[in-house]
């Protein structure tokens, strides 16, 4: 392996793929349509404000205030406080008389028995919503909590009575799991690695679609023929799928960032990334996963993706890898229910489910280390296996132009060596 | 000095010999025709000395080394041919040139120089799908020699061109040729292959049928005839079996074991006004024609 020409191969691959309009677009995509969300969501906040204060007002005693008959006498004089809204009528005649008039929306018809009934009429014109409505509003409520207690509790108290309660919500969290964050950290310890998961499938499918249509491109073009004389075909397929795959991180990046930005500001994101205390071994074993799932999967869809005589059939054929890595999303309640469970281990070692199935199982629970280890040799014994693979079937499919291998053929090349490789190369045929 | 020697070289795919323990030198400097008809192994040939394939028998040495440490000195325009048709053409060029380990700068340079070598300096921003059939041929041209390699293998550099761009081409060939380069030139075009090539290996299943100087193997394939022009010829001529008249020249086949020196000298003995006299020419598609169609039948 000629590690300069392969550098050539992944910067050309880089640097000719992210200038491409269609990587611009999608890239670009999920900010700008964010974006349009929050302005979306910022706009009809505004307008939703607007609709809470009509409301608020429809359910809370009009402008034109309420008339007040008081026989119990805690309510006179009425409070300099209240003096716009609420209006003394020393008789239930002049209040109805002020009610029908429309000069007051209702009046309270406060009996002398009140402090040991609580009894007080309520006179309105309309229907007994408004009764209960003047009933329920806050304003009205305070009314009487202030004028039973002015002056004979302190103003503290006071204001206690009237507005009991100032309500921020909390959610509840388990004792005891080391995260001391609060709220945020265990959902946080689980998103951190199921986005990571996702993203890691993304990545392959983004960067396994560019790979294809890079290859797909150059078997058309037939520029592979004067490529392949310059390097060898298992360098040319290292560089596409280093190149590419940076391509595919900085898509998966940009779209993580401006989401993360978007859904409550990276800064937040990131305060509670502190605070939930990721333990470094998830972090770490997270990236592991990473970098060798997208290895493996990227150098198998190469040599799969190069045997379609275009991009298309490239893709159809290099569509299998991308179910494997969407199994363990697609038994996420397996994994949820019992994160240990056979079936679940027995995805963290097969090489092609374990990157996602460990990304999901590393926060979930407490994965014993034989698991661990077991799944990462898998992955690093299936790097070579892959490349083995992968550039044999590259070799083939590269240089053969219109015609596809039959499956028995693709079987053969995989399992022959030296002249039986080279044997099924169907572009040699013609001379 | 040997440019390319290959030595017993055979490749099957499957139950088909693609080449059959080939053997053949190329000089350093010299035009070489490798010819052969459709499906007779000349691109398998050439794959393998471009380390494209790997031979299953025989050995290959380019300049001296094996094919997968010349790879820089070599350059290849092959058959099946194209190019990145989203790229700009000088960024098309720069890379292939790195890919042959030219430093980017040199590469830019070469590229640039190259191009306007070709009258081409204005394409260089150009995208590849841009430009012409014909443009395109010439860039890929350039291509093969943008990293300035010792031996440049060109497959079939002629197919699809117009006269114009032809003669271009065989231009081109001419000044590689006149630089000291080592080429090897696949066509099926016997007029071109006998204006520029030295020598020649003709293939046909995979096998050498004909190989050396191209005079040597003309004269080889001469038909025992001589051309003349001449005035009114005697009904005799010793030495003379038939005699044709064609397009204002005869065609004298002689009788076997007559020389032509003979048949001059009977007709100067015989105070024939001659004009020219000439042992006839055999055109290279003849005799193509007779080595492969001979093996055939």
């Amino acid at each position: 392996m000629d590690w300069r020409r392969m550098w050539v191969v992944a910067r050309h691959e880089f640097t000719t793929n992210v200038r491409r309009p269609g990587f611009i677009i999608m890239t670009l995509a999920v900010p700008v349509i964010g974006a349009a969300v929050l302005a979306f969501g910022a706009f009809f906040g505004s307008q939703a404000e607007l609709l809470g204060q009509f409301l608020e007002q429809q359910f809370d005693v009009g402008p034109e205030g309420i008339g007040v008959v008081d026989r119990s006498g805690f309510f006179s004089p009425i409070l300099p406080e209240y003096e716009e809204r609420f209006h003394p009528y020393s008789t239930e005649a002049e209040a109805e008389a002020a009610v029908l008039a429309e000069e007051v929306s209702a009046a309270l018809l406060i009996g002398e028995d009140y402090l040991e009934t609580g009894s007080v009429v309520v006179v309105s014109k309309g229907s007994g919503f408004s009764s209960a409505v003047v009933a329920d509003s806050p304003t009205v409520r305070a009314f009487f909590a202030d004028h039973l207690l002015a002056g004979r509790v302190e103003a503290e108290l006071q204001e206690r009575v009237s507005d009991p309660m100032n309500i921020t919500s909390r959610v509840a969290s388990l004792e005891g799991e080391g995260a001391s964050g609060g709220e945020g950290s265990i959902a946080f310890n689980f998103i951190v690695p199921y986005v990571a998961g996702l993203l890691l499938v993304s990545t392959i499918f983004v960067s396994s679609g560019y790979l294809l249509q890079s290859v797909g491109e150059e078997k058309e073009s037939r520029v592979v023929e004067i490529v392949v004389s310059s390097v060898r075909p298992a360098e040319l397929m290292a560089g596409k799928v280093a190149g590419l795959g940076v391509l595919g991180l900085l898509q998966m990046l940009v779209w993580a960032g401006s989401m993360a930005a978007f859904s409550g500001g990276a800064a937040a994101i990131w305060q509670m990334a502190g605070a939930a205390a990721l333990p470094a071994r998830v972090l770490v074993l997270g990236a592991v996963y990473y970098l060798l799932g997208y290895t493996v999967y990227a150098i198998l869809m190469a040599g799969i993706g190069a045997l379609g005589t275009n991009m298309q059939e490239g893709q159809k054929l290099a569509g299998i890898f991308s179910v494997f890595a969407a199994i363990p999303y697609m038994l996420s309640t397996v994994f949820l229910a019992d994160p240990n469970a056979t079936l679940v281990r027995v995805f963290s070692i097969f090489p092609l489910t374990a990157p996602t199935t460990m990304l999901m199982r590393l926060p979930l629970a407490e994965v014993p280390w034989t698991d661990i280890v077991a799944s990462i040799v898998s992955l690093l014994l299936s790097v070579p296996a892959a490349l083995w693979v992968g550039s044999r079937l590259f070799e083939v499919g590269v240089l053969a132009y219109g015609k596809r291998p039959t499956l028995r053929e693709i079987w053969l090349i995989i399992r022959g060596r030296g002249a039986t490789v080279k044997r099924h190369r169907p572009g040699e045929e013609r001379n | 000095m040997v440019a390319i020697e290959v030595d017993g070289l055979t490749k099957r795919f499957g139950d088909v010999v693609a080449v059959d323990d080939l053997s053949f030198q190329v000089a350093r400097g010299e035009v070489f025709g490798l010819l052969g008809p459709n499906g007779a192994g000349k691109t398998t040939t050439i794959r393998i000395i471009m380390d494209i394939l790997t031979p299953d028998a025989g050995s290959v040495l380019v300049l001296g080394q094996p094919p997968a440490r010349a790879k820089a000195a070599v350059g290849y325009l092959p058959e099946e041919r194209g190019l990145y048709r989203n790229l700009r053409v000088l960024e098309t060029l720069v890379y292939l040139a790195e890919l042959k380990g030219v430093p980017r700068t040199a590469a830019r340079e070469r590229a640039t120089f190259l191009l306007e070598s070709i009258q081409a300096g204005d394409w260089a921003q150009r995208k590849v799908r841009e430009l012409s059939k014909g443009m395109q041929q010439r860039i890929q041209f350039v291509a093969s020699l943008v990293h300035d390699p010792e031996v440049v293998f060109l497959d079939e550099p002629f197919q699809g061109l117009d006269p114009l761009n032809v003669e271009r081409v065989k231009d081109a060939i001419g000044a590689l040729h006149r630089d000291g380069k080592t080429i090897v030139l696949s066509t099926h075009q016997m007029n071109l292959v006998e204006a520029l090539c030295d020598r020649i290996l003709l293939i046909d299943h995979g096998r050498a049928v004909l190989y050396g100087r191209l005079e040597e193997i003309k004269r080889q394939y001469a038909p025992n005839a001589v051309r003349v022009r001449a005035g009114e010829l005697p009904a005799h001529i010793p030495g003379v079996a038939e005699v044709a008249l064609e397009q204002g020249a005869y065609n004298l086949n002689l009788a076997d074991g007559a020389r032509p020196q003979d048949v001059l000298k009977a007709l100067v003995d015989r105070a024939v006004d001659l004009q020219s006299f000439e042992v006839a020419p055999v055109p290279l598609g003849d005799i193509f024609v007779a080595a492969v169609g001979g093996r055939e039948g």
